[in-house]
Parts: C-alpha cells; sequence; structure tokens
C-alpha cells in the first residue's frame, strides 16, 4: 500500500523532471526560476534517485576498489557540502535573510546535476562501444576532437545551469556569484586531488 | 478574474524575483546584457558551434596532447 502511495507520489514528480529537463536545454533561464520556487521534494528525490542506479551501473562496467553505495553516500555528502556552502555564503551576503531558503539550493543544485550525469552516462557507455586508448590515426584525431567539443558543450551548460542556480537561489548580483564559486573552487579542487589519491573519484561527480 | 488577477501576480513575483544584474560600468552591463541575451534561450545552438571550433583550435594548438587527453577523460568515470 504504502508502495503503491509512494509510486503515486514519484511518477508526476518523475514526469515534472523530465519536462524540467528539456527546459533545461531549450530554456534554461526561465526553467530554473521555476525549479527555484519548487517545493515538491520527488523531484530531487527522482535525481538523486538517477545517480545511484547510474553508480550501481558503473560498478559493474569496471574494476572498482570501493563499493557502489559507498561511492555514493561520498557523492551525497560532496553535494550537500557544495549546496551548505553556497547557502551561507548567500546568508553572509544576504541583507534579507529570510529571502533566501535551503530548499530552493537543494532544487536548484539537483537539477544542475544533469550536465554531470549525461556526460558521465555518456562516457562510461562510449567506454563499452570505443574503449580507450584513442589511436593516433584520423579515426581516433577525429573522434578526439568530437569528444573534447562535446564535453566542452556540456561544461558550458553546467556553467549556466550552476550560475543561474546560485543566482535564482542566493538572489546576488555577477560580481558576487563569481567569488562565491571562486571561493568554492579553492577548497574543492584541492579536495579533489585528495579524493583521486584515494581513488574515490578520478573527475569528481558534482 | 480574481485566479487571474493571483496568476498574473504569482508570474510577477517569479519574473522579479531577482533584481537586474547591474556590472558598476554602463559599457560592461550593456555588454554583459547583450551576451547572455544569448545563454537565456537555447544556448546549445551557440555553444556546439563555438564549441566545435574550440576543439579545432585546442587540436591545432596541443596536437597529440589533446588525442592523450580524450584517452585520459575516457577512463574518467
Amino acid at each position: 500500500m504504502d508502495f503503491k502511495k509512494l509510486l503515486v507520489n514519484c511518477l508526476p514528480s518523475f514526469l515534472i523532471v523530465f519536462k524540467r529537463f528539456i527546459g533545461l536545454i531549450f530554456n534554461p533561464y526561465k526553467t530554473m526560476r521555476k525549479i527555484s520556487a519548487e517545493k515538491d521534494y520527488y523531484q530531487p528525490a527522482v535525481i538523486i534517485g538517477l545517480i545511484f542506479v547510474y553508480f550501481k551501473f558503473i560498478y559493474f562496467l569496471r574494476d572498482k576498489i570501493y563499493p557502489a553505495t559507498l561511492i555514493y553516500i561520498l557523492f551525497i555528502f560532496n553535494f550537500l557540502l557544495t549546496v551548505v556552502l553556497f547557502y551561507l555564503l548567500s546568508k553572509l551576503f544576504n541583507k534579507n535573510k529570510n529571502e533566501i531558503t535551503f530548499s530552493s539550493y537543494v532544487f536548484t543544485f539537483s537539477y544542475s546535476l544533469f550536465p554531470t550525469l549525461i556526460w558521465f552516462l555518456s562516457t562510461s557507455i562510449l567506454y563499452i562501444l570505443l574503449p580507450p586508448p584513442r589511436t593516433f590515426s584520423i579515426l581516433g584525431k577525429g573522434f578526439s576532437i568530437f569528444f573534447v567539443s562535446y564535453s566542452l558543450s556540456l561544461l558550458v551548460w553546467k556553467i549556466i545551469l550552476v550560475y543561474l542556480a546560485v543566482r535564482f537561489s542566493s538572489k546576488q548580483n555577477f560580481f558576487r556569484i563569481i567569488f562565491m564559486i571562486i571561493f568554492y573552487l579553492i577548497w574543492f579542487i584541492p579536495y579533489s586531488v585528495i579524493l583521486y589519491q584515494l581513488k574515490l573519484f578520478r573527475i569528481p561527480f558534482i | 478574474m480574481r485566479s487571474m488577477n493571483l496568476r498574473m501576480k504569482q508570474k510577477l513575483n517569479e519574473v522579479f524575483s531577482v533584481e537586474p544584474n547591474d556590472l558598476g560600468i554602463n559599457f560592461l552591463t550593456y555588454y554583459f546584457k547583450k551576451i547572455t541575451v544569448y545563454l537565456k534561450v537555447a544556448p546549445f545552438f551557440y555553444v556546439i558551434p563555438i564549441a566545435f571550433l574550440a576543439s579545432i583550435f585546442l587540436y591545432f594548438v596541443l596536437g597529440r596532447f589533446l588525442v592523450k587527453l580524450v584517452t585520459v577523460l575516457q577512463y574518467g568515470f
């Protein structure tokens, strides 16, 4: 009975997530503005659930030292750390403290995980179809150019979504948002290196 | 009529939820707004060709290093 209720609640949220996903491709500004005012917690749960499925999938793809669930818990920790940091920084800057809500950060940042998820998923599928290493032949070079342009496009999309997520959640201006992102990167880059050294993440999933 | 007013109010609240960006210098604000217009709606329309040109440029600059970089990235998931 409870499972039925959960399914009934999840299905509309899943459809909304899909609609918003399409919206973030074609109309990121307007869609992210709508997402920042969301109240349905099933939506981030659906996205986080999809990421869990992804982690389970890649566990069987490559020899991993750590179990998928552990990596997933670490991802949740990283995600919450990111959200809390931006939330606290916004609280520090904003005069009207009631204007900022933690939920807005959770919603916008969970939707901004889509480019990451797509890149990681497509890279793992390409790992099966066209396993590395790449050669210096014409085909190898051609694929390299394609892969770099594909990755760059998703990176730009990711930057746009993160900027919009901070913009609509914190309601700050451009310079303060850039400052917040730089502050975040100052600790996140060394942190990613530590994760790499521990063989937890080669490229951080964030 | 009342519900329409309420919807209109909600929409206005949504649209004006953030103040317009002001970069302090007029020409900077002007160009910022000019550029961001392209990123607000269908950014891939501009991003994909620019990314493709950038990767060709990177290939000419980095050469074989780009191919090695792709190999590293493919192991990155």
